[in-house]
């Protein structure tokens, strides 16, 4: 059996919590989030016929990035980078939040998530912003906890390319 | 073919020079003719002389060898010494490796072995619980009913010192379960989650405290159940023990995650989220599996929850007996008052924690509050509700004549079928009074008291009977010592009261005579008169009870027999005869 530790990373209020939540049906309860700032959940994939068990740690943002433990990025396989569309200052979280899970756990597959794709009339993030990402050639996705957009999709694609990278972790 | 050639060669060389250049030439036919064949010799002499070679011939072929005969009880027989030997040897030497090449297959089997004897352990006490009464066992099963759980789960809960509950082998960087043992019948959460988690924990604490690097959590407790980590380079193994283990516990942890590492250290360093080759590490995990009951120390408690069984049992059956007594009483007394003439018990039942009769009484009957002193039962325990009435039971309408009637000493009352019959000697007075007064006592149809005044009248009769009254000669003049006529009409008033009062009444024959002197036609007169004259008196007064006939005889039926005068005297009578009618 193949596991997987998977983050979600990403500011305050950006929607991880709501993403795992429309992933997941989880046994532990979100008070872990503000107390422990992790919760852990579990997720049973199967992507090109390989069963892979997500070990999703949803860790509690903050926009104060720094204040992100780096114990709990050690050993992840991949992450979710997950940004508020409406709000342009969560994409700068994001930024300084890869910048620091490469430091921490070296070049691992990661998908960024332009969350809150249902609210388009406040949207803030502009083609220039979107443009830079994939300048980097990161993987961006639109995604909707509300609707349920792209969420699936987001944890296939990052379930597909770490079984592709699978780098060495040490 | 090569030996006799040698040989000649031998011989050759001893023949001196003349022959060297003839050994030459032979060596070089020789060489010609059997150059091939040599080399092979020499080749294989080599071969035989180097034992490395031999080894690695050896080598080949006893594989083989083995394999073809490994059917052969010789074979066996001849190995088996020296495998014998070479194992215990190792053991000496190190046992180690064949410890651990023993270990899977050890580790299972003890295991199973220790968990049926415990199986068989929990199983005995259970039964042993079962079948005595122990005040611990009868919580205990208060406990098993009220929280819904099995007995064996809380027998194991109070019986336990410590168990170990699951075994976690977690990868230290990411959190990511390798493996995971749980006990038998142990409830598990998400097994992957959990690891997570209490990795998640473990990171929480140890960046919240800024510990130094390599310390970290070491034991986690909630409430009966703690968690024991122990971290090793790459992976962590973590306990979930109920109850308290023994510091040597940890010990066995370290053992463990030690094992581990040295098992699995390269698979521990490249671990990039493929669990399968841990699956190995089970035996070493299941090997922390550990647990410990506490003796059982049910015997000063059971002789405790005897006393208290027995207190109870012997309370019951003084109760009991208390409660048959009570109740026996109870119905004896019930018995008493139905058995009572003029008491009528129509409801039984209990009023305010007393026992309650109620029914009829007759005021003269018994009071029902004087007959509990009979029964034994406490007058205070006992309610009567009483209507009066009047029975017609023979005894009490006896009792309420004697109440009415008062017969006096010497005269007793019964009765028969209603009719009250008087006995004894009672005064005629009292007889005429009674008379009256009886039929209006309820139940009461009358009064006799023929057999009573029986002696009365008789005395009466033999009185009247005895006294004739006497004449003067030839005349109708009472003699002067004549019974006077004063005193027969006394008695005769006497007859006829004795008779009024017993209701009935009686015949007087009056009979005139004379003597023998004189002719009958005038003596029948004679004797008729002075019959006349003696009714007449009689009938002047009342005897409404007495009926009167009267007849002259003359001298027919003397008194005495003599012609003397005295027995004229005797003769010239009135002589009263009384008949009872019926």
């Amino acid at each position: 059996m193949i596991q997987k530790k998977v983050c979600m990373l990403g500011g305050f209020a950006v929607g991880k919590t709501s993403l795992v939540a429309r992933y997941v049906s989880s046994i532990f309860s979100e008070k872990y989030l503000s107390t422990v700032g992790v919760k852990v959940d579990k997720k049973p994939v199967s992507v090109d016929g390989r069963d892979v068990t997500l070990m999703i740690w949803d860790i509690y943002g903050q926009d104060d990035f720094q204040t992100v433990q780096h114990s709990q990025l050690r050993g992840m396989s991949g992450y979710l980078l997950v940004i508020d569309g409406t709000r342009r200052a969560t994409l700068d979280t994001a930024m300084a939040l890869q910048t620091l899970a490469t430091e921490v756990v070296g070049d691992v597959p990661f998908v960024v998530l332009l969350n809150k794709s249902d609210l388009t009339s406040t949207w803030d993030i502009d083609d220039a912003g979107v443009f830079k990402m994939a300048e980097r050639g990161w993987r961006v996705l639109r995604s909707s906890a509300k609707t349920g957009e792209g969420v699936e999709e987001a944890f296939e694609v990052l379930t597909r390319a770490m079984l592709v990278d699978a780098p060495a972790q040490r | 073919m090569g030996e006799p050639s040698v040989l000649r060669g031998d011989e050759g060389a001893r023949q001196g020079d003349e022959d060297t250049t003839a050994a030459t030439d032979l060596a070089s036919l020789r060489t010609l003719l059997l150059g091939p064949e040599q080399q092979h010799l020499a080749a294989l002499q080599t071969r035989l002389d180097d034992a490395k070679a031999r080894a690695e011939d050896l080598g080949e072929v006893l594989p083989q060898a083995l394999l073809r005969h490994a059917q052969d009880p010789h074979f066996t027989r001849a190995l088996t010494p020296s495998i014998e030997k070479a194992i215990t040897a190792s053991v000496h030497r190190n046992p180690k490796p064949l410890a651990d090449a023993l270990f899977p297959v050890m580790g299972p089997a003890i295991r199973q072995a220790v968990s049926a004897g415990l199986a068989g352990m929990v199983e005995s006490l259970n039964r042993t619980l079962e079948h005595s009464l122990s005040w611990r066992s009868i919580r205990w099963r208060l406990e098993a009913w009220r929280t819904g759980r099995s007995f064996g789960e809380i027998l194991l809960v109070n019986t336990l010192v410590y168990r170990v509950e699951q075994v976690f082998l977690i990868d230290r960087r990411s959190g990511l379960l390798l493996q995971h043992v749980h006990a038998a019948s142990v409830e598990t959460q998400d097994a992957d989650m959990v690891s997570g988690m209490l990795t998640a924990i473990r990171d929480f604490v140890q960046d919240s405290f800024r510990v130094r690097e390599g310390d970290g959590l070491e034991s986690l407790q909630v409430g009966e159940l703690s968690v024991w980590i122990e971290p090793g380079p790459y992976a962590v193994v973590a306990a979930v023990i109920r109850g308290t283990a023994p510091r040597e516990f940890r010990r066995t942890l370290q053992d463990t995650i030690e094992a581990v590492h040295l098992q699995f250290g390269e698979a521990l360093e490249s671990f990039n989220g493929d669990t399968a080759p841990f699956a190995d590490a089970r035996p070493a995990l299941e090997g922390c599996l550990e647990s410990q009951f506490r003796a059982d120390e049910r015997h000063p408690r059971t002789r405790g929850a005897w006393l208290v069984f027995a207190a109870i049992t012997i309370a019951l059956v003084v109760w009991a007996g208390l409660w048959y007594r009570d109740h026996r009483r109870w119905n004896h007394y019930l018995d008493v008052l139905r058995a009572q003439p003029g008491i009528v018990v129509v409801t039984t039942g209990r009023e305010s924690g007393r026992h309650m009769v109620s029914g009829l009484r007759d005021p003269l009957a018994p009071d029902p509050q004087t007959l509990i002193a009979e029964t034994e039962l406490a007058p205070a325990d006992v309610v009567g509700h009483w209507a009066p009435y009047q029975a017609l039971d023979s005894a009490l309408v006896l009792s309420r004549a004697i109440a009415v009637l008062r017969p006096p000493r010497g005269t007793t009352l019964t009765i028969e079928n209603g009719v009250l019959v008087a006995a004894g000697t009672p005064p005629l007075a009292w007889v005429s009074e009674a008379a009256k007064t009886a039929p209006l006592i309820s139940g009461v149809a009358r009064l006799d008291v023929v057999r009573a005044l029986e002696p009365a009248v008789r005395a009466a009769i033999g009185v009247i009977e005895s006294r004739p009254v006497l004449f003067v000669r030839g005349s109708v003049e009472i003699a002067d010592n004549s019974t006077s006529i004063a005193s027969v009409l006394a008695d005769v008033q006497q007859l006829n009261a004795l008779a009024a009062a017993s209701g009935r009444r009686f015949e007087v024959d009056i009979v005139g005579h004379t003597d023998a002197e004189g002719a009958d036609d005038a003596n029948v007169p004679l004797s008729l008169a002075r019959a006349r004259i003696v009714a007449d008196a009689i009938r002047a007064e009342s005897v409404p009870a007495l009926t009167l006939a009267v007849r002259g005889v003359g001298s027919a039926e003397p008194a005495d027999a003599g012609q003397s005068e005295t027995s004229n005297q005797l003769n010239r009578r009135v002589d009263l005869r009384v008949r009872m009618d019926r």
